[in-house]
């Protein structure tokens, strides 16, 4: 009964996975037949500037999107979890909405929204700040696409956490509020260590999505203006389907050391927050 | 009594405020598509059109190429749900009740896909699909996706909170575990297989890179590929790829709408694991 699931498996993602790390030691040519090069494209991608600069975009627009993210998302829980029913049925909807709309719609309105004449500049207007051209500036075009990506992402993220916020006995709370705790206190003193857990999570999962995004970027400025919003994936795939020699080996290589450099920073963000005392809700 | 008013109209005020900001985006997507050419930016800046038009709307549901696009990725939605609900219950089935040899191993090989990387099977699967002949077919759009770790976790977290009770007692009449599979847990799985169906047709719906890498043939554009490549396609014509999203993301809604409370039930099912 597994064997459709293994297959499949097998097929589309493991084989690719093995095949990816076999090519990455060969130079593929289509002249002359493949030759082994050991771990030269290895060194390559890690001399290139390119690389570890697309790195360091994919760490900037995860740093953009996933606290503030994290941020929304926990005031809209707390704030929907104080709601009535009907009220919070209506909010969870709502919140949820984006979740289901496409990047590449999302990309498209976003790009109408940034225009010179747009809707963004009007309301820049109205604080008397601009016109900004947004999508052309390399300071400004990747906090641009992390709007769009906060948009699209804190749906869900916000009801995980309204789920935990629900699990936490109401008793902890009765039994602060007598005590004469604040809405502060409650917060630092009970909410978010309870929360530890789902916190932790959803900081190493949109951590590790955000350092992939491509869409966005690929859509919306193509990694311009001057490599601003050249994401790794974005890289890494512009790089394959470049059709200068040695482009197929370079981007495989790339890819997996991508691989290694998530699977690094996600290990030291576990550790890292994982090395105080969890506490189990 | 008084403060209590008031910190209802307080909340009351801020699910207002809160829900517009968050639907504002898309409320100007629908808008734009009522707008006409030069009216979508325009300086001064204008919120409502002049006129609400529907030309836009009009003339892309009547588009040849959208409305190809809309039915092929619509086709294509409905078989990749499908099929891939059928394959990642099954395995989850096998794995919740089933004791066979190596059943650890191929539990670390089925789950361990849902931590690698997209990109770095992605640029191999493309070369291993050519090899296989199967790009611009509908097949490659559909099978590579179909079988998914995670789904068949959660699908398996579910069946491993059923009562044993009734199927030991199917077995005791002779029942063998397909007709237990087909017979007791499909027709019980509607909820969950809502949740991850929604998931697996919106994952397909709005899959752009992998469709802009293996597609070429006009016939078997989709949807966010004729999305994406619009303005490169027939320059910026605003108001008409407004409306199309709009048009676009019409399924995808309809689909939270009608499901919602299966959806925020299937948040907290995937929060317990």
């Amino acid at each position: 009964m597994i064997a459709p699931m293994v297959i499949l498996l097998g097929i589309f993602v493991m084989w690719p996975l093995v095949y990816s790390v076999y090519l990455s030691t060969y130079e593929i040519n289509f002249y002359k037949g493949s030759t082994f090069v050991g771990a030269q494209f290895y060194r390559y991608v890690l001399e290139s500037s390119d690389f570890w600069h697309s790195i360091i975009v994919g760490l900037y627009y995860a740093v953009l999107t996933v606290p503030a993210m994290i941020v929304i998302a926990l005031l809209l829980a707390t704030f929907i979890k104080s709601l009535g029913k009907r009220a919070a049925g209506w909010m969870k909807t709502t919140v949820y909405l984006p979740t289901v709309v496409s990047t590449v719609v999302a990309s498209v309105l976003f790009l109408l929204m940034y225009q010179d004449e747009g809707v963004a500049n009007w309301l820049f207007n109205l604080l008397s700040v601009g016109p900004v051209n947004w999508l052309n500036d390399s300071q400004l075009a990747l906090p641009a696409i992390a709007v769009p990506g906060i948009w699209l992402g804190f749906g869900i993220t916000t009801l995980i956490l309204l789920a935990a916020l629900l699990d936490i006995p109401e008793s902890y709370y009765e039994q602060a509020a007598l005590d004469g705790a604040n809405y502060f206190q409650r917060l630092f003193r009970i909410t978010l260590p309870l929360l530890k857990n789902v916190l932790l999570y959803l900081f190493v999962t949109g951590f590790t999505l955000a350092i992939q995004m491509i869409d966005l970027a690929l859509i919306m400025t193509n990694g311009g203006p001057s490599e601003a919003t050249n994401t790794p994936n974005l890289y890494i795939f512009n790089t394959f389907r470049d059709v200068t020699p040695y482009a197929t080996s370079y981007s495989l290589t790339a890819a997996l050391l991508l691989f290694v450099v998530i699977g690094a920073i996600s290990a030291v963000v576990f550790r890292l927050v994982r090395s105080e005392k969890a506490i189990d809700g | 009594m008084t403060l209590r008013v008031f910190q209802r109209s307080a909340s009351a005020v801020l699910v207002v405020l809160i829900s517009a900001s968050i639907l504002f985006p898309l409320a100007w997507m629908a808008i734009a598509g009522f707008k006409g050419r030069t009216e979508v930016l325009r300086s001064p800046f204008q919120f409502f059109p002049d006129m609400w038009r529907f030309d836009n709307y009009v003339n892309i549901a009547r588009d040849p190429e959208f409305v190809r696009a809309m039915g092929v990725t619509f086709a294509g939605a409905l078989i990749f749900t499908a099929l891939s609900l059928a394959v990642n219950s099954l395995a989850a089935y096998a794995f919740a009740r089933l004791e066979f040899r190596g059943k650890r191993m191929w539990w670390v090989y089925c789950v361990m896909p849902m931590f690698i990387p997209m990109m770095a099977i992605m640029l191999t699967s493309f070369m291993v699909v050519t090899k296989l002949n199967m790009l611009n077919t509908l097949a490659v759009l559909i099978i590579p996706g179909v079988a998914s770790g995670a789904q068949m976790f959660f699908l398996r977290q579910y069946y491993l909170n059923f009562p044993v009770a009734v199927e030991e007692a199917a077995m005791i009449d002779g029942a063998s575990r397909w007709q237990i599979f087909l017979r007791l847990f499909l027709p019980q799985s509607a909820a969950p297989f809502v949740v991850v169906g929604i998931a697996s047709y919106l994952a397909y719906w709005n899959a752009y890179v992998w469709p802009i890498l293996t597609i070429t043939d006009p016939n078997l554009t989709q949807i966010m590929q004729f999305l994406g490549n619009f303005r490169s396609a027939r320059g910026n014509d605003w108001g008409m790829l407004m409306a199309g999203s709009t048009l676009a993301s019409l399924p995808t809604i309809l689909l939270l709408l009608i499901f919602q409370r299966f959806i925020v039930n299937g948040v907290r099912i995937s929060g317990m694991k």
